[in-house]
């Protein structure tokens, strides 16, 4: 290495200009360490830049000087330029030059990190809370439902279980009724359960046509006396027992169609069913 | 000196401002043409030296040196801002006297010789490149690109100036 050479590169000068990157700065650094012309040489560039500005230069006036001193005095306890009225852009040029200073800066990175986790989590409980509230709802709504259905089941038990003794403890006959034969309902069929003893009579419906509402299906206990009126049947009540009034005796019964709610004696024209007493 | 700085001593401030900144302000006025905004920067950068002392390394030059670097480099930094009016730029070394020699604060006259005795021994090329460098804030490889001058060339020139400069400052 030529040091003479390296003298009159011209690096040396830029060096005290501020005018080299990094790394030349670190080269002219440890060329300096290493060969003490080089740092004379650059002792000489410096000092005759302080000469030549200090001959060239002047001082500022004394306003300046105060306004630096009380900026250095008020910074003194922060050890940061303070807020000074009339003077915005240098305070903000302090806080740019130093960005990472401000302590509370992670602090306020983390706290606005943690709101917007906490916003999200909020938000996301808020969801399952009002979805939840909805299934509940629903929920209970479908068990009232459902103990409505269990209240009438228990309605419906009761009954067949009070006819099933009924019949079971009776003695009944069965005696079918066709329609057979008859010019109203060809296809009509009642079963009817007397029991001679207690003269209690039970009806099944097991084929009748449905009627307007103007009229009705009327039972007849046919004895000795004539057709005795012993109730209105139900034909929609299919294949269920219907309690019907007392027969003390009959050889047969029948069902006609009457006017609405019944009548004394019946229209035998409109005879839709018969079934005798074996 | 430099750790009275750190400590922020009153009175070490004060050397330093006694010493220095006629110095430093005559830096940040070659750049910088208006006296307000040269003043206001020279007021910042003053405050940067101070708060910066404790990144100062001695073993890297005189702190004369990093000082006059956070000063030209805070003028510089503020002729390329955007309040800066570009016609400001325009300094040369004669706005500079004129406006140094025109200046109602006549301590520069007191404190020694002018710039335009200090440049007068410069050759015309060695002045140029003084004025791009030292006064304008160009770096030496703007200056080469600019004005498509050979680094190498503009290197020595810069070179060539100082040492005249040098010369001078024995002499003072």
């Amino acid at each position: 290495m030529d040091i003479q050479n390296y003298i009159s590169s011209g690096k040396l000068e830029l060096f005290v200009l501020g005018d080299l990157n990094e790394t030349e700065q670190q080269e002219v650094l440890s060329m300096a360490r290493k060969y003490p012309e080089i740092q004379e040489e650059l002792k000489a560039i410096e000092a005759a830049m302080f000469a030549f500005d200090k001959a060239s230069g002047k001082k500022p006036s004394a306003e300046v000087k105060d306004r630096i001193f009380s900026s250095l005095e008020a910074s003194l306890p922060a050890q940061e330029s303070p807020d000074r009225p009339g003077r915005p852009e240098s305070v903000e040029k302090e806080v740019k030059l130093y960005p990472g200073a401000n302590p509370w800066k992670p602090f306020a990175v983390a706290a606005s990190l943690t709101a917007v986790l906490a916003i999200a989590a909020a938000a996301y409980f808020a969801y399952s809370y009002f979805d939840a509230e909805e299934r509940y709802a629903v929920a209970l709504e479908q068990n009232a439902i459902l103990a409505d259905d269990a209240r009438s089941n228990q309605v419906r038990f009761d009954e067949l279980d009070q006819s099933m003794e009924r019949l079971l403890s009776g003695n009944f006959e069965r005696i079918p009724m066709k329609g057979e034969g008859l010019p109203m309902q060809e296809d009509a069929l009642v079963d009817v359960f007397w029991d001679k003893e207690s003269s209690e009579v039970l009806l099944s419906v097991n084929q009748l046509a449905d009627l307007d509402e103007n009229s009705d299906y009327q039972l007849w206990a046919i004895g000795a006396d004539g057709p005795v009126g012993i109730g209105l049947v139900n034909p929609s009540e299919r294949l269920n027992l219907q309690h019907m009034q007392a027969a003390g005796a009959a050889q047969a019964f029948a069902i006609t169609i009457e006017p609405r709610g019944g009548s004394e004696s019946p229209t035998l024209e409109k005879l839709v069913v018969l079934g005798e007493v074996s | 000196m430099i750790q009275g700085l750190r400590a922020r001593d009153r009175q070490v401030q004060e050397y330093l401002y006694e010493k220095y900144s006629g110095a430093l302000f005559g830096i940040i006025c070659r750049i910088i043409y208006d006296a307000d905004l040269a003043e206001e920067v020279f007021h910042d950068a003053f405050l940067k030296i101070n708060q910066k002392i404790d990144s100062y390394d001695p073993a890297k030059g005189r702190l004369y040196t990093w000082m006059a670097n956070i000063c030209r480099n805070s003028a510089i930094d503020k002729t390329r801002s955007k309040e800066f009016s570009k016609s400001s730029k325009t300094n040369t070394i004669d706005d500079y006297v004129y406006a140094m020699e025109s200046g109602s604060d006549t301590a520069a006259a007191v404190d020694g010789i002018g710039v335009r005795e200090l440049m007068e021994d410069l050759n015309e090329e060695q002045r140029f490149i003084m004025e791009c460098i030292y006064f304008k804030g160009y770096t030496h490889t703007e200056v080469a690109e600019k004005y498509n001058i050979p680094l190498g060339t503009v290197k020595s020139r810069v070179r060539s100036a100082i040492n005249v400069l040098k010369k001078k400052a024995d002499i003072i």
